[in-house]
């Protein structure tokens, strides 16, 4: 009886895997492209000649005419508009006005454009700037087809292309011999709300492509390690010095791969409810040290993401540490593969390494899988990414430690978040296209920190667990899709079981502020004509509260009482108006009062006027005064070696 | 201890109230110029439950949140703090003479000889500093290029600790170069006050082979280090406090400051007494003790019982 119980379990367990396996193959996007490419990597020249076939499938329900691309290593070009506006506002990795080096020189050049079964097209390639009209701009370029594509159908591009990459700037490019493949090939643009949507490259956008699948063949320099999105299929040794090596990646929507004579690689795994990943890190030999922190995170990151937001689908996830002089090329997200960023000297308070694994694997779910469009909507990634950054690296490293742990200081990631915040809190709203942000600091500060606190903020009014519910809702209806804004606040509408419109519109829509005060707090004898004194437990007194709204945004305030018989009172008002009067009669008088005594208000500016306290404490004040006057004292000694 | 280090070290232990004045003195500067400080950040903190952040720790958001606050002028009080050093700069430009005088004759002086000798070398010791930032800024210009190719190599050179090796040594070449200038100007400064001499240029000229002659440099070197292991100490000590211990931060940190002084006052006395037993160029022309002074008490200074103490 045992024995035929075990064998049905075991029929059974096999049913289940097999069902299992095939629910693997089954394409988990709606796979819109197919690309394969072959090229030769010269190391001497950094270029990389190869063809690449790319096959697309018209999934939009209505006949294409015409078809642009991105060419994104002509960026790199004096007269393109990425270096126009890096040079006018800067960039992330170089202040504005950093000048011309010839270095940075990078380009995409199409040999041949071949449409399968119609000829050679090459000819009727045209540039195209439709976001500035920048005439010297050859970041997009379009092509008529000679008969429209139905609906349905599919069509294939041949093309011959040479990329130069640059010495490394924004996230691609050469490093002595280490090399940084991002953004490197003619890539398609997206037909995405009844249009197809192929900005060019600007100084302060990022990406925007369809799912399909990538077979991506390699030449290149023997005994080089190489890495890439997807998984390796293949290797052989040329025997001329050179080895070709084959990835293929599926239901992802960009490529990038990294080369690099140098590094160690590092395998390990994580077991999360998916199955097993496998993590492949490509490290630099004199960061070997940051290999136990970079593990921590990123295990700690996916156990996190897997418990809160959804599985992880890939087999593989790649980490590549930069080098050295390389920092341009850290701290970036690609498909399955991210950049990160360490040195020799990483100082273990300083949790910046932990911060860029976590915020760049993050990215596999807010860019790698859940797809929004980063040129118009960056908000939508790079802060719902910082929204789970917060939140993570509070679980993994402390909620006032999760950034700097020091002796002589801390700083939380929440509180990174705000300073960036409060630099340039009105200038921009977060829905705006990337390129049009004021400077680097509003766009930094609205579209990753603004959207986090949003979040954060939202955990205030509706309960953490609900936010967190309702991004693993949205996640599970948008991932491997490109939702719009409109589909998230509906998504998460409709998770929390609240219409949060008038949330959503003042934080993504407006560029309102918001920071309550307490105006005045006091307590007086109700009996105020009375000439009998005081008494305590018998006289009573009319205790009053005004908080006041110094900027437009309405939010509801919880204000939070305490008096001298130990008794604490917390009342709400809906914040509808300018300032509301709290007041209590009663045999007790007031000793402090605070605005949101959870401190879940993270959008408020400024924190140090929310509260009030009758007794004055000088103890912070002398603190700061005393260290003031120490750092006077050394600066007129240091001047002082003058005599 | 080699016999001028001793003999410095002496002079600086004997004469110690120089060092707690000039410490005095150093303190009501920056305290007095702190005051707008301490009164912007009172209103701001004394009544806010946020400001236990900065006091049971040390929180940099909460920091960084209360400088953004508008009415936090920043820039307000770095110039206070500016011209708080320009105030004590000038202060000791006018007690070097004293200072030097003191160190030179070893022996106590009245009030009235202190100040009489402050001012009488006073625009000489502004001409010296003020030659002395010749030798400084090339120094500085030196330093801006080696930092400068210290961050090419840490990009671009292969070893990758190249460039913060190249930065370090450099920054201790300059570093040793600044102190070698500073014995120059010491040595200067010594000269001038004991040969009364007013031709500075000269004076500068006679005294450029003695700082790599005298033996003194290597003796300089030493001092600093120990100034540099004081300071590391007491600022080791420092870091392992409890944030709420502010009153005992202030004084390991006061300490330090104290050890900063008597580092620099030892070196000035150092070169004082190795020039002290030079053949005079000159005769010695500081100005004689003042008929009128009052007899000098054990440390050097006039013990009238009605004056503070000048130093």
């Amino acid at each position: 009886m045992k024995i035929r119980c075990w064998r049905i379990w075991l029929m059974a367990v096999g049913a289940l895997l097999a069902v299992s396996a095939a629910a693997q193959n089954t394409p988990l996007s709606d796979r819109v492209v197919a690309y394969q490419i072959e090229g030769t990597y010269n190391e001497k020249t950094h270029t990389l000649d190869a063809t690449e076939l790319l096959t697309y499938t018209n999934k939009t329900g209505t006949q294409l005419t015409r078809f642009p691309f991105h060419l994104f290593l002509n960026a790199f070009q004096p007269k393109s508009t990425w270096m126009t506006e890096a040079e006018r506002t800067g960039q992330r990795d170089a202040p504005k006005g950093a000048g011309w080096e010839d270095k940075h020189f990078g380009s995409n050049e199409v040999k041949s454009l071949e449409i399968v079964g119609a000829g050679d097209v090459t000819k009727q390639m045209k540039f195209i700037s439709p976001d500035d009209g920048n005439a010297d701009d050859r970041t997009v370029f379009e092509i008529a087809l000679p008969k429209p594509l139905a609906a349905g159908q599919s069509i294939q591009f041949k093309i011959h292309f040479v990329a130069k990459f640059p010495e490394v700037v924004a996230r691609t490019g050469y490093k002595r011999n280490f090399l940084m493949a991002g953004q490197w090939f003619p890539k398609v643009g997206v037909f995405w709300n009844g249009t197809w949507n192929c900005h060019q490259f600007h100084a302060s956008t990022e990406f925007f492509g369809d799912f399909g699948t990538f077979d991506v063949k390699l030449t290149l320099p023997a005994k080089w390690n190489v890495g890439a999105s997807g998984v390796q299929t293949g290797a052989k040794d040329n025997g001329n010095g050179t080895q070709t090596v084959s990835f293929h990646g599926e239901d992802i929507h960009d490529f990038a791969w990294t080369a690099d004579p140098a590094t160690k690689v590092v395998e390990d795994s994580v077991r999360l409810s998916s199955g097993t990943v496998k993590i492949r890190m490509l490290m630099q030999p004199g960061h070997m040290n940051s290999v136990h922190r970079y593990l921590e995170a990123l295990k700690g990151t996916m156990h996190k993401f897997d418990e809160w937001i959804g599985p992880y689908p890939y087999p593989q996830i790649t980490v590549v540490d930069p080098p050295h002089g390389g920092g341009a090329a850290g701290g970036m997200e690609y498909p399955a593969l991210f950049t990160a960023g360490t040195t020799w000297w990483e100082p273990n308070w300083y949790l910046e390494p932990e911060v860029t694994v976590e915020h760049e694997f993050g990215h596999q779910y807010w860019y790698g899988m859940v797809a929004t469009n980063e040129f118009e909507n960056a908000w939508m990634d790079e802060g719902i990414n910082s929204y789970t950054e917060v939140k993570i690296m509070d679980a993994l490293y402390g909620k006032e430690t999760s950034y700097v742990n020091s002796r002589l200081g801390t700083l939380s990631e929440r509180g990174l978040q705000r300073m960036s915040y409060g630099a340039a809190p009105d200038r921009d709203p977060a829905a705006r296209n990337a390129w049009q942000f004021v400077d680097g600091s509003s766009y930094g500060g609205i579209t990753y920190s603004k959207t986090a606190l949003m979040m954060l903020t939202l955990e205030s009014l509706i309960g953490e667990k609900t936010v967190i519910h309702g991004l693993h809702q949205y996640f599970e209806r948008y991932k491997f899709k490109h939702p719009a804004p409109g589909e998230f606040t509906a998504a998460m509408n409709e998770a929390v079981g609240q219409n949060l419109d008038w949330y959503w519109k003042q934080t993504i829509d407006g560029t309102e502020t918001l920071d309550d005060r307490i105006l005045t707090a006091s307590s007086e004898r109700l009996d105020w004509y009375s000439e009998a004194p005081e008494k305590k437990g018998v006289t009573v007194y009319h205790n009053e509260v005004i908080v006041h709204r110094r900027g437009t945004f309405d939010i509801p305030v919880v204000l939070e009482a305490k008096f001298d018989d130990g008794s604490v009172v917390r009342e709400r008002w809906d914040g509808k108006d300018r300032w509301h009067r709290f007041a209590w009669d009663r045999k007790t008088k007031l000793v402090s009062a605070e605005i949101d005594p959870d401190h879940g208000n993270l959008l408020d500016r400024d924190p140090f006027n929310n509260s009030w306290t009758e007794k004055a404490s000088g103890k912070a004040s002398g603190k700061l005064a005393g260290y003031w006057t120490l750092v006077t004292q050394w600066l007129e000694q240091a001047l002082g070696w003058l005599a | 201890m080699s016999g001028s280090v001793r003999s410095g070290a002496g002079l600086l232990w004997r004469h110690q109230r120089l060092v707690w004045w000039i410490f005095a003195v150093n303190l009501t500067i920056a305290w007095l110029s702190s005051l707008s400080a301490r009164a912007m950040l009172s209103k701001v903190l004394d009544h806010s439950l946020e400001s236990a952040k900065l006091v049971t720790g040390f929180n940099l958001g909460a920091l960084v949140l209360m400088l953004e606050r508008p009415d936090v002028q920043m820039g307000s009080l770095t110039s206070d703090m500016l011209g708080a050093s320009l105030i004590f700069l000038v202060y000791l430009l006018f007690i070097d003479g004293g200072v030097l005088t003191v160190y030179l004759e070893d022996r106590k002086l009245s009030r009235a000889e202190f100040f009489e000798n402050a001012g009488l070398f006073f625009w000489r010791m502004v001409r010296l500093s003020l030659y002395s930032l010749i030798p400084f800024a090339l120094l500085g210009a030196a330093h801006s290029g080696i930092n400068n190719a210290a961050g090419r190599l840490a990009s671009d050179a292969a070893p990758e600790r190249l460039g913060f090796y190249v930065q370090v040594g450099g920054g201790l070449v300059i570093a040793l170069l600044a102190l070698l200038v500073r014995l120059w100007f010491d040595l200067a400064q010594a000269r001038v006050v004991r040969d009364g001499e007013r031709q500075i240029f000269r004076t500068l000229l006679h005294s450029f082979k003695p700082a790599f002659t005298s033996g003194l440099y290597v003796k300089y070197v030493g001092i600093g280090l120990l100034g540099m292991l004081a300071f590391a100490a007491g600022t080791g000590v420092w870091v392992y406090l409890p944030h709420q211990a502010a009153a005992a931060s202030f004084v390991v940190l006061e300490l330090v400051t104290v050890t900063a002084i008597a580092t620099r006052l030892w070196l000035k006395a150092t070169s004082a007494s190795w020039v002290a037993l030079q053949p005079s160029g000159a005769a010695v022309t500081a100005a004689p003790p003042s008929e009128s002074s009052a007899p000098a008490s054990e440390d050097g200074l006039e013990a009238s019982p009605n004056a503070p103490l000048p130093e």
